[in-house]
């Protein structure tokens, strides 16, 4: 193969395995970001909404206790009266939203559990909370109508919160360890064929530059017209073999030269 | 002994004269001497027979 065939090959191969380097690792980018795309769009969102859930719950149960604590002014009652629903149905339709779309059987199932335990507090502080206005606004027995009925669904959610939390954290660190995982596969790709490639181009430059050494010993030796057993023994398809060719030539004439003014001088 | 090659070296100093064998020895990559010890192989006429062409071409 002639040497600059192996030359523009060498070079094409350096490019191509730059450019699948490239390729390789912008897909490995895609997947990477398309993990950490999956678990934004599901995990760490439906956490995000079940801790919204959460406070809006702690939120409700304040406003149980403003209407408690200053119900017994009309504005008061009709304002914190309405934020306690507002809060009450937020939670509600936060709850069953997430519920439905909770891939997590246990977690869903928690969901469920708390919905129904919040519907049962619900009616329980409705209750109260029409004792609380027919009894004058006496806080006392509609505070002991309720007293710990928030403990349950509190408890409920708690875990919930927890679990989706966990399952965050555990997907995270699943997408690190794939993540490590694709850097050292890519490291070692690259590194193995950068090594390959580049003993490659070692041996080919020793070979060129060791037959070429022979050329110039050859071409030193006729320059001194120094044929005496001198051998061209360089041959091959490539431009240093051509080379080496046109030196046997050059080395034959030589000889024929000498021979002839050998037999001149005898004569 | 290649006496077909030496024919050629004859040949080719008769119509070209000393310059024609340095030539032939050059294109062949053989010289006389060489030639004198080689054999007269069907490849190696055939290289001769070529040199000597292209010397008479003007080559």
């Amino acid at each position: 193969m002639r040497i600059s065939t192996k030359l523009i090959l060498f070079f094409c191969g350096v490019v191509t395995l730059f450019v699948l380097l490239a390729v390789a690792l912008l897909a490995q980018t895609r997947t990477v970001s398309a993990g950490y795309d999956a678990l934004l769009a599901r995990q760490v969102r439906q956490a995000e909404e079940a801790r919204v859930i959460q406070v809006s719950f702690k939120k409700q149960v304040q406003e149980w206790k403003d209407i408690l604590l200053r119900g017994h002014t009309p504005d008061d009652l009709v304002k914190y009266t309405r934020q306690f629903h507002d809060e009450e149905t937020a939670v509600r339709s936060g709850a069953e939203a997430l519920a439905a779309g909770m891939q997590d059987a246990k977690s869903r199932d928690l969901l469920e559990q708390f919905v129904a335990a919040h519907k049962t507090m619900g009616e329980k502080y409705q209750a109260a909370y029409d004792a609380y206005v027919a009894n004058g606004f006496d806080f006392k027995v509609a505070d002991k109508m309720v007293r710990g009925q928030d403990r349950a669904p509190t408890d409920l959610f708690d875990q919930v919160v927890k679990r989706l939390n966990d399952e965050v954290v555990a997907s995270v660190a699943a997408q690190e360890r794939a993540v490590g995982r694709a850097r050292n596969l890519a490291l070692a790709l690259s590194g193995g064929l950068l090594a390959g490639l580049g003993l490659v181009g070692f041996v080919t430059v020793r070979a060129i530059l060791q037959r070429l050494g022979r050329l110039k010993a050859v071409s030193d030796r006729l320059a001194k017209a120094d044929i005496e057993g001198l051998s061209v023994d360089i041959s091959g398809p490539d431009e240093i073999g051509q080379f080496g060719d046109s030196m046997k030539g050059v080395h034959a004439a030589i000889e024929e030269l000498m021979r002839l003014a050998s037999a001149a001088g005898q004569a | 002994m290649a006496a077909k090659l030496n024919d050629f070296y004859k040949q080719a100093a008769q119509e070209f004269g000393l310059a024609g064998r340095i030539k032939l020895a050059m294109l062949t990559k053989i010289s006389s001497e060489k030639a004198e010890a080689a054999e007269d192989s069907p490849e190696n006429i055939r290289i001769f027979e070529q040199a000597l062409a292209q010397l008479r071409a003007g080559g």
